[in-house]
């Protein structure tokens, strides 16, 4: 599978999982699509520790370095599997993994070349020693223990958005 | 017919619940949806390899179960991890409750974990003064009415939504809605407190990583990871038969844990947990405590039934069971009910007291359709039988019955016979009005089948 065919994989079934992805190609166009996705949001963590991130225009006057009150939690997420949709949010370079699950909105930024094809890949990869904490995020939070209705968003976000840069 | 003090009453059981006509509903429901979402999920996959490859993996794990746990907790240290190991129950729920005391800790949030229910932690904690918060939502529900799960991944599978806005109502002191998202709305914003201001969090673990040291927690809601990264204290309790040899192999068993228990092609999270917080890293608690807990593992493991600790408790083989389906979780009267559960009863729980759930299965092999690893569970269950009849423990009329056929059933004479007396005696046994289960007994036909064809 070539790296375009894993990323296309990707959003599709991460769009399948209930998250909303957009696919950009420039810095310029990274924080146009940001801007209107936090449109709305009140407080926002962003853990600006990686280059793409520095570069985003969050906005200065509603931006918080509290992520238990945050409305909505922008990072830069370490990797992607394709075959299921997920996430991987890392706790390795001091983030914090629990970040992306506070806040009602998590916005997640992955580089297109850090999605894996499949879970054997990715997990070859991370190998027999591990960060403390890797959690697969997939879609939003829900539940089915009522009736087996699908509701989302018990403790975790109940909306999810991926930009692949 | 005569039961041996203590046994489960499962025919008692079986007939309350099966007269409880919201439970039924509640069941055929759940179990309805849960065999057409696994199905789904398993139509466009090379299912037959998967399987074949997990159960080898699960197997080789059996075959060194003890080598694994010693590779298991070393790698756990050498990450920050502390490992206890106890032989049974009561020393695993003595462990959490020293940690906990040591620690000063009185408030806990717990993410769901069946390990938790087989050593009745919740209880024993509540009784040293230690909260113990359920913060998945059909345990919270089941935790708040004072139940017990009656599945082992939907626990609170048995109760409908209204059942569950009244005790919302009556418990949290919230305004009636019968709305799963209005309840589950309530739910978070009780939990998100507790999640927040606790200091300890325990979970259970679906599997074990021998050569990280990691655990691994699958969870729909987000509480597992909530649990397992905010608080400063974790406390993990797993039972030795869920470690797997590498981060490797992983893939094998996500692959098939969420298409078989709920029809997911992954669960929304799945946190893998690997010692302690180490320098300059934000998340992860400070001190971890994994309690690896044997309660009869390592006894099994050396014997015929040892298969069974191949099970992943995905729950598939409870919703394709007719005899789940019809009584639901509660009538077993133990921890894991379905099939997996009345074998894991009696292996854990001995025969004396288990025996009777022999009688909640049809051996009709539906479970061994859908296991995800492989366990023979109809072998099981049939060798199972056997034993109860060598030990005596078979009802009465059951033994006696199954001999009297025995010796017609070798005898032409004797079985024309027995089935011309059925015939005569038919009238006559509906005049005198028999009850129970001889009035349901199918009417015997005029001429036998094998005559009508010779």
């Amino acid at each position: 599978m070539t790296q375009d065919a894993a990323i296309d994989l990707f959003v599709e079934n991460a769009e399948k999982a209930g998250a909303r992805v957009v696919r950009v190609s420039s810095a310029h166009e990274l924080n146009e699509v940001l801007s209107g996705m936090l449109e709305g949001a009140t407080a926002v963590y962003s853990p600006g520790v990686t280059p793409t991130e520095k570069g985003l225009a969050i906005p200065p006057d509603r931006s918080t370095e509290d992520y238990v009150n945050a409305s909505a939690c922008v990072e830069e997420v370490s990797a992607a599997v394709a075959e299921t949709g997920s996430l991987v949010c890392s706790s390795q370079g001091g983030k914090p993994v629990q970040a992306g699950l506070l806040p009602g909105h998590h916005i997640a930024i992955v580089a297109a070349e850090h999605v894996y094809e499949d879970l054997d890949r990715f997990f070859a990869a991370l190998g027999d020693a591990p960060p403390t904490n890797i959690t697969l995020e997939t879609g939003p939070s829900r539940t089915a223990d009522i009736e087996l209705t699908l509701t989302i968003g018990v403790h975790g976000p109940d909306r999810l958005s991926i930009i692949v840069v | 017919m005569s039961l041996p003090t203590g046994s489960i009453p499962f025919r008692e059981n079986a007939a309350q619940a099966i007269r409880n006509e919201a439970l039924r509903a509640a069941m055929r429901n759940a179990t309805g949806v849960f065999a057409v979402k696994r199905a789904d999920a398993v139509s466009a996959v090379p299912l037959e390899e998967w399987r074949d490859k997990a159960s080898e993996t699960r197997l080789q794990v059996l075959d060194h179960l003890a080598d694994y746990v010693d590779r298991f907790a070393k790698s756990a240290v050498r990450a920050g991890a502390t490992v206890h190991r106890a032989k049974d129950a009561e020393t695993a729920r003595e462990i959490v409750a020293c940690l906990l005391k040591d620690h000063g800790i009185q408030k806990a949030v717990k993410s769901k974990s069946m390990i938790s229910e087989e050593i009745h932690l919740n209880d024993y904690l509540e009784k040293q003064g230690v909260t113990v918060v359920e913060t998945d939502l059909g345990e919270y529900i089941i935790q708040i009415a004072r139940e017990h799960p009656s599945h082992i991944i939907v626990p609170a599978i048995h109760k409908d939504r209204r059942q569950v806005g009244k005790l919302f109502a009556e418990k949290l002191g919230c305004a009636y809605t019968e709305d799963p998202a209005a309840l589950t709305k309530i739910a978070r914003a009780k939990l998100r407190q507790e999640f927040l201001s606790a200091e300890a969090g325990i979970s259970g673990a679906n599997f074990a990583v021998a050569d990280s040291g990691s655990l691994v927690i699958f969870t729909n809601e987000g509480n597992g990871r909530m649990c397992t990264t905010l608080p400063r204290l974790h406390i993990a309790v797993t039972s030795i038969e869920k470690i797997i040899p590498s981060v490797a192999d992983l893939p094998k068993f996500i692959r098939l844990l969420p298409r078989s228990a709920t029809g997911q092609v992954v669960t929304t999270y799945l946190s893998m947990i690997t010692g302690t917080r180490k320098a300059g890293e934000a998340t992860g608690a400070k001190d971890l405590h994994i309690v690896l807990l044997d309660n009869g593992r390592s006894s099994i493991v050396a014997g015929e039934y040892r298969e069974m600790l191949k099970c992943i408790r995905c729950g598939a083989c409870l919703n394709a069971c007719p005899v789940y389906q019809t009584v639901g979780g509660h009538a077993y009267g133990s921890t894991y009910p379905g099939p997996m559960g009345i074998i894991l009863t009696v292996l854990l729980e001995g025969m004396e007291r288990a025996h009777t759930l022999l009688d909640a299965t049809t051996l009709c092999g539906a479970c061994a359709d859908v296991c995800p690893v492989k366990v023979p569970l109809p072998r099981l269950l049939r060798r199972l039988r056997e034993q109860r009849t060598e030990m005596g423990l078979t009802p009465t009329m059951e033994r006696q019955g199954m001999a009297g056929f025995g010796m017609a059933a070798k005898s032409p004479t004797l079985f024309g016979a027995g089935q011309q007396a059925a015939r005569l005696l038919w009238p006559l046994a509906r005049k005198i009005g028999v009850k129970g289960t001889l009035a349901r007994m199918p009417i015997p036909a005029e001429q036998p089948f094998r005559r009508r064809i010779s």
